[in-house]
């Protein structure tokens, strides 16, 4: 009766003596050898009827016999001892069987010789069960990975909209205190005209005087002399026409830096507009070089004049972008130049600069949004990226070479006229 | 240290002599099937709380831990600390061949510990004449926290080192048994000493 339980087990059951040699299977075993050893697996070595793991399946049954004490094997670590089929073949994810091994040593009762006991347990179910929750819970691991890079990009964007806030209100700022400073540069320029026409005046009536000086009488003479002499009029007439000229020249210059805040801050302008290129790069030049100022800046430009159909904001944004990195990345006495050239059909801006150079392996990256070589909250890697994207939306090209230590070339084609994309 | 722990000093005498006597037997088995000399140190037996425990076992540098428990007259855990140093060796001795991979090396330690555990259970459980079956080791990785909130007080626990001779290779076996297996023993143990 036992002998037919142990038979029907759903176990591996499976005798070996002290030589290795099988004693007995039950039919656990047996259903899962092939056909043609069925029959004489009796007395024939476990090594040799299952080669693969004979060493091992050896090593543990010494093991068993020496120590008199029971063996483990699991599936996790070996997973196929005995080389048999998934008990599913049809519908199983598995072809091959998972086992957990267990060997404990036993008596022969006739004899009293040792003996080992082979038990085999089928964990296919389980062990595919957990190679699936393991899959699941690395593709679950990496779609966290990805939602915490998402989340830091939008933590990045959003102190990216904070920060084009603070411009944009920075720039409307500008605007108004450049339009409340032309007021009063614009009487002040003309009270200025008239200051030098005034002046000229006073200083034909004095010059007038003193040619005439040896007209008066000896006494009202002296007079005179002294009162020249002590309003010390000799240095204000050399001196005058000087501070008139320097003062109208500062004026000019106010007047510019003016113009040129409000043509940059208040683009309210969208869609395509005729604009000169390189009254647009004079404009940044003197714009930039007013806050980096330790550097020479040239402009290059065969023409006066260079037109072209572009959105405006977003051309002078890319091209301010550009500027804007040469000029930080270069140091003192160092240069940027702008060259502007006209190729009939298209036009090509080329930015130069002395700086620091880019790595080759951060050039691969650059025009990659949120990349940015800047301390933390010096910079959101986002100025190379709005300009590609914005000269892409002109369908222009922008190239960038570097030599580190030595300097960088930007390089920017546009079509002079073109269709915009729908998009911009 | 509960009523229940204290072994008077006759009974440690006696748990010590045992203890000397069944791991010098476990040392033998090992070393007769991996073929090499094995030393051993004085078996310690003291009384821990489950945090005392964790730092006697788990505050090891570089090293793999197991667990498994044991059934029969006498109920418990053996946890095994395993030395990363010197396992190559070890893996040579008991026939592996280089080079290791993950799952073999998770083998191997499965198999030490249970070879060793095994193998100082087995004597002990013969020298007190009790029957113990001892069940597969699993690899453990335990947490400190987990261990503070374990709800016992205090467990008894024996303590041997195994060093191989030949490599930079320590073991650390620890059987923890628990109240209703230690009033058991102490019995077993006065029963001895009459």
């Amino acid at each position: 009766m036992f002998e037919q339980l142990v038979d029907k087990l759903p176990v591996g059951i499976g005798i070996i003596d002290e030589s290795f040699n099988i004693v007995y299977f039950n039919e656990f075993f047996l259903d899962h050898l092939p056909l043609e050893l069925r029959d004489n697996y009796k007395q024939s070595s476990i090594a040799e009827l299952f080669p693969e793991q004979g060493k091992f399946l050896n090593r543990r049954l010494k093991s068993v016999f020496v120590l008199q004490h029971p063996s483990f094997s699991y599936w996790e670590q070996r997973p196929h001892i005995f080389p048999f089929k998934s008990s599913r073949p049809i519908t199983g994810e598995e072809t091959q069987m998972y086992q957990n091994m267990e060997i404990i040593p036993i008596k022969d009762t006739k004899s009293d010789g040792k003996l080992a006991c082979i038990f085999l347990q089928d964990v296919t179910a389980q062990a595919s069960y957990f190679k699936a929750q393991q899959k699941l819970s690395e593709a679950l691991r990496r779609e966290h990975e990805k939602q915490r890079q998402l989340i830091r990009k939008l933590d990045s964007a959003q102190s990216q909209l904070i920060q084009a806030e603070k411009m944009a209100s920075t720039g409307q700022l500008a605007a108004g205190i450049a339009h409340e400073i032309n007021n009063p540069i614009g009487f002040i320029n003309a009270n200025m005209h008239t200051f030098a026409h005034y002046t000229s005046n006073l200083l034909a009536i004095c010059n007038g005087i003193e040619k005439r000086l040896n007209d008066f009488n000896d006494d009202l003479k002296h007079q005179m002399e002294a009162l020249f002499e002590a309003n010390q009029y000799g240095l204000i007439k050399n001196d005058i026409d000087e501070l008139l000229e320097e003062s109208t020249e500062g004026l000019i210059r106010v007047r510019d830096i003016v113009d040129n805040l409000q043509s940059f801050s208040i683009e309210t302008a969208e869609g395509l507009q005729s604009v000169n290129v390189n009254q647009v790069g004079r404009q940044l030049i003197s714009l930039i070089s007013a806050q980096y100022n330790s550097i020479k800046y040239i402009f290059e430009s065969d023409h006066d004049e260079i037109n072209v159909i572009v959105n405006p904001a977003s051309f002078k944004q890319a091209l301010m972008n550009v500027m804007l990195n040469a000029a930080q990345a270069t140091s003192e006495n160092g240069f940027v130049k702008l060259s502007i050239i006209d190729k009939g059909e298209s036009i090509c801006l080329k930015v130069l600069d002395s700086g620091s150079g880019i790595s080759p392996r951060n050039l691969s990256r650059i025009f990659e949004p949120f990349f940015t070589t800047k301390p933390e909250g010096q910079g959101h890697g986002l100025g190379l990226s709005v300009a590609y994207t914005a000269i892409e939306q002109h369908q222009g090209k922008i190239k960038i070479n570097s030599k580190e230590g030595k300097g960088t070339i930007v390089e920017i084609v546009l079509p002079k006229q073109e269709a915009i994309d729908s998009s911009s | 240290m509960s009523k229940v722990l204290s072994l008077n000093s006759e009974q440690q005498d006696a748990l010590q002599e045992l203890l000397n006597i069944s791991m010098g037997q476990a040392a033998n088995s090992l070393a007769q099937l991996i073929e090499t000399k094995i030393d051993i140190s004085i078996p310690k037996i003291s009384a821990v709380t489950p945090t005392q425990l964790f730092s006697l076992l788990f505050e090891t540098e570089n090293a793999y831990y197991t667990r498994q428990s044991f059934l029969g007259n006498i109920h418990g855990e053996v946890m095994s600390v395993i030395s990363r140093s010197g396992l190559s060796e070890v893996a040579e001795l008991m026939d592996y061949d280089e080079p290791l991979s993950k799952h073999d090396i998770q083998e191997i330690i499965l198999e030490l510990c249970n070879i060793l555990a095994g193998a100082c259970l087995s004597g002990l459980s013969e020298q007190l004449e009790l029957i113990t079956n001892l069940n597969m080791p699993t690899l453990f990785q335990p947490k400190k926290a987990n261990f503070d909130e374990l709800n016992w007080q205090h467990s008894l626990v024996m303590e041997v080192q195994f060093e191989i001779a030949i490599s930079s290779f320590i073991m650390r076996v620890v059987f923890c048994l628990d109240d209703v297996s230690l009033s058991k023993i102490k019995t077993t143990l006065d029963e001895i000493l009459e």
